[in-house]
């Protein structure tokens, strides 16, 4: 590779060899992330000693989880995943029912423009706000209780069910539509046959999907002391109450595990249709990537 | 057009009946949410007719400290307290964050950024290794997926509730519970890219003799940097929301300042927390789209 | 020195890619494998740096047995071993250069390539590398920006930059066209001749493996049917490793009027 070079040819490679040029936009962020990072790392009113401790305090955790050991509060901790579970349903039903129609009213290939415009904008807002902002909001009208969980859950899932669901409206294929309008058919027709058929089963797995959501978010909402596992872990840690920290933990886990993957099944089975070709066809994929793998 | 004789109808194909799959999610649906819906030990009681109803009763004292827009007297109150919460007491002009949703402001920033950042920098090799491509065996993709859906099966306040256990009440348990929700949240959408990627660089990387980090190194991350970029901002967002319910747990940010006035039935207070909140979570969004919008 | 020894490769959906391969390669021989697609020259190719394991039989490549390697040798063998692929497979999103320098990656110690920190020789070699085919005004600008041409040249670049012994390159014009095909054939002539590394080329245009090569073999359903001088190599052997008539889809020219 090294021959030795004339002058001349020495000469003409420095021309060509370009400058390396000043990589502007990567400083930008790495000093700007930088900055920010030891700003709050150096203000912040943190104890970071205490990070030493985590290995002894996990252990005496665990002791005290191991000492406390009942099963006694398992029935109670199970009710409280379930009343989270049950808010998670009722919220993603309210959002599933009120969002629905919103969805055309808000894709541009089937709305008119100004509709969209305006239902957007709302839908925007619904999902903007909290969840923890709508409960507080919502709490002086319907109580410390899970229906007013279920209800700020219900109205943010209008917003992000509304908005995604939307996406997916406005990502069909055009054909059906105008083959639906050509043979003479309204609007709602339109609807009917030429978007329903091509967006539904991606919109209902995502309605699945905000279900799995929802239960992370009404164990949160629990911190109000509205119900559900969150307030039961909530009041458990305050109490210092380590069977029950132990036991509402790995209901948690355990519970959501089960949900999401449940869950991800059906949205599978929703999307690729029944068992059958595509299956074969995907696994014959899988195994030529396998084979073409190395190890 | 001849319509066909009834002899060739009868051989027509009968409209197929619905699959079980579709009776079994219709029944179980309807089952589910009346159930869960239900006003008795397992539902929660909710009744979408009795709701205007309920509206009614609602709690006075509440609705007046959180809404009472109508009052002259209750907006300026509401106004200073407001003003209050971002100036200097003594020369009302002068920017000061030395009050308790000042501070609680600062500190939900604050702790939003350290989790953002460093859940992010673990993020993205664990996402790495958390597809087949990366983890190179079955063994340590399984293990890897294990660990990634524990990771995201507890919620952020749950994880919160632990490192309050576990380092004390204050704001670095905020700081860790939601690095552990960013790598939740940024490892999913992360690997999901991954496997989408193209493989052709991967293969040259192998075939030129480099490590298996070396080669995930150059040849994976350039191509997920875009898309990991991207789901770190995100997860600023939701750190940022999510960063209002740590105070309640003793986790440090602004939802200590929501928790203070809510436990002295001060909703007066509330409300200007969660709008001073509000306005934050609102700004940060708008900008967080707008740059993510250039990312990809 | 490459040696294939009743060399075999069966697919786990049970095609068998190749069939007791026996033959040797000199070292700075050009030799260009024909034959259609699926009849083994990838498999072929890739046996030698190891990226298909050999079923049975062996691959010897200078004095490493290839199918016994363990994984740290395996890195071994394969930086002595550039590949050139037929859809280039550059990182697009990252620079020429970057580029380039994957093909250190095997001297590199992992901290510098985890931070994209290449030493100084490393990137001296990679330029050198770019200036050998003539691209290295490109070096900053990204992967993506490039013509097809383009980018396989930098792809032989990439493999130069691993100071090669012996040049694999599979199917590396398929993807360009007739003039640009020249080309990157005649770059790879020149390394050949000017830097004496062995170089093994799967192509299916017989008009090009004429023009190119030193010695043509030809594969058919993965066994060896013709082995000689490309100067021996007229239609009628095409014809038998084909074991079909020729057609304009074989010949580079016959695309050309299309």
């Amino acid at each position: 590779m090294t021959r030795t070079e004339t002058p001349a040819e020495e000469r003409l490679r420095e021309q060509l060899r370009p400058e390396k040029p000043f990589a502007r936009f990567r400083w930008t962020v790495t000093i700007l992330l930088a900055a920010a990072f030891a700003w709050s790392a150096l203000t912040i009113d943190a104890r970071w000693d205490r990070l030493a401790q985590i290995p002894e305090r996990t252990w005496n955790f665990l002791g005290l989880l191991i000492q406390d050991a009942s099963l006694g509060p398992l029935v109670i901790a199970l009710e409280a995943m379930w009343e989270s579970v049950a808010i998670a349903w009722v919220a993603t039903l309210i959002g599933v029912v009120i969002s629905f129609p919103l969805i055309f009213l808000a894709s541009v290939n089937v709305a008119n423009r100004w509709v969209v415009l305006v239902v957007r904008q709302v839908l925007n807002l619904f999902r903007a706000i909290p969840e923890i902002v709508l409960a507080i909001a919502f709490i002086p009208f319907f109580g410390l209780n899970p229906v007013t969980a279920a209800v700020a859950m219900g109205v943010s899932s209008i917003g992000t069910l509304g908005k995604l669901s939307a996406e997916i409206v406005e990502g069909i294929d055009r054909g059906p539509m105008e083959a639906v309008a050509a043979s003479g058919g309204g609007w709602l027709a339109k609807l009917r046959w030429g978007v329903l058929p091509q967006a539904m089963p991606e919109i209902a797995a995502f309605w699945l999907y905000r279900f799995e959501i929802n239960i992370r978010v009404s164990a949160v909402l629990g911190v109000l002391g509205i119900g559900g596992i969150g307030t039961f872990l909530t009041q458990a840690a305050q109490r210092n109450y380590y069977d029950r920290i132990g036991l509402g933990l790995l209901v948690v886990i355990v519970v959501t595990m089960l949900i999401d993957g449940a869950s991800a099944r059906l949205r599978r089975r929703i999307i690729n249709g029944p068992p059958g070709e595509l299956d074969q066809k995907r696994e014959a994929a899988a195994r030529v990537q396998i084979s073409g793998d190395e190890t | 057009m001849q319509r066909p004789a009834d002899a060739s109808r009868r051989a027509w194909p009968k409209k197929p009946p619905p699959t079980p799959f579709a009776v079994g999610g219709l029944i179980g649906l309807v089952v589910f949410s009346l159930v869960t819906s239900w006003d008795w030990i397992l539902g929660i009681g909710f009744n979408p007719l009795a709701l205007p109803g309920e509206f009614r009763d609602s709690n006075p004292a509440m609705v007046e400290g959180l809404y009472n827009v109508t009052d002259a007297a209750w907006r300026e109150s509401y106004v200073d307290r407001l003003r209050g919460a971002f100036t200097d007491p003594d020369s009302p002009w002068v920017l000061s964050l030395d009050s308790r949703i000042g501070r609680g402001l600062v500190e939900t920033v604050q702790i939003a950024v350290l989790a953002t950042i460093v859940g992010s920098a673990l993020a993205l090799p664990m996402s790495i290794y958390n597809t087949r491509l990366g983890a190179a065996s079955s063994t340590r993709l399984a293990i890897s997926k294990a660990l990634n859906n524990t990771i995201r099966s507890i919620p952020d306040v749950i994880w919160a509730v632990l490192f309050v256990v576990l380092v004390s009440t204050g704001a670095l348990a905020g700081v860790l519970a939601l690095t552990m929700f960013t790598i939740a949240v940024v490892v999913k959408l992360t690997s999901d890219i991954i496997d989408g990627i193209d493989m052709g660089p991967v293969e040259a990387a192998r075939a030129a003799g480099a490590s298996h980090a070396a080669a995930m190194r150059t040849a994976v991350v350039p191509q997920i940097l875009p898309g990991y970029a991207s789901f770190s901002l995100y997860a600023f967002e939701l750190n940022l929301r999510g960063a209002a319910v740590l105070g309640f747990v003793g986790a440090g940010g602004i939802g200590q300042a929501m928790d203070f006035y809510w436990s002295r039935l001060d909703f007066e207070g509330v409300s200007v927390v969660v709008f001073v909140f509000l306005v934050l979570v609102i700004v940060v969004e708008r900008a967080s789209i707008a740059v993510r919008k250039r990312l990809v | 020195m490459i040696t294939f020894d009743k060399a075999s490769v069966t697919y786990p959906g049970g095609v068998r890619a190749l069939k007791d391969l026996s033959l040797t390669v000199g070292d700075g021989e050009f030799v260009v494998i024909v034959g259609l697609s699926g009849a083994g020259k990838s498999t072929m190719i890739r046996a030698v740096n190891g990226l298909v394991p050999l079923t049975s039989g062996s691959v010897t490549v200078n004095d490493w047995s290839v199918p016994e390697l363990g994984r740290r040798q395996m890195r071994d063998l394969r930086a002595e071993v550039g590949m050139i692929f037929q859809a280039f497979n550059l990182v697009k999103r990252t620079t020429v250069l970057n580029n380039v320098l994957m093909g250190r990656l095997h001297r590199v110690p992992l901290w510098r390539s985890l931070l994209g920190a290449y030493a100084a020789g490393d990137r001296e070699l990679a330029m050198q590398c770019l200036e050998l085919v003539e691209i290295v005004e490109k070096a900053y600008v990204r992967a993506s920006n490039l013509s097809g041409g383009q980018q396989q040249r930098v792809g032989i670049a990439r493999a130069l930059a691993q100071e090669p012994k012996v040049i694999l390159a599979d199917e590396p014009v398929a993807s360009l066209d007739p003039p640009t095909s020249h080309v990157v054939m005649k770059y790879l002539q020149r390394i050949n001749r000017e830097l004496g590394i062995t170089t093994l080329v799967n192509l299916h245009f017989l008009d090009l493996a004429r023009m190119y090569a030193d010695r043509v073999i030809g594969l058919r359903e993965g066994e060896l049917v013709f082995d000689g001088p490309g100067s021996d190599a007229d239609e009628s052997v095409f014809e038998d490793i084909y074991g079909r008539s020729l057609t304009a889809d074989d010949v580079l020219e016959g695309q050309a009027q299309l």
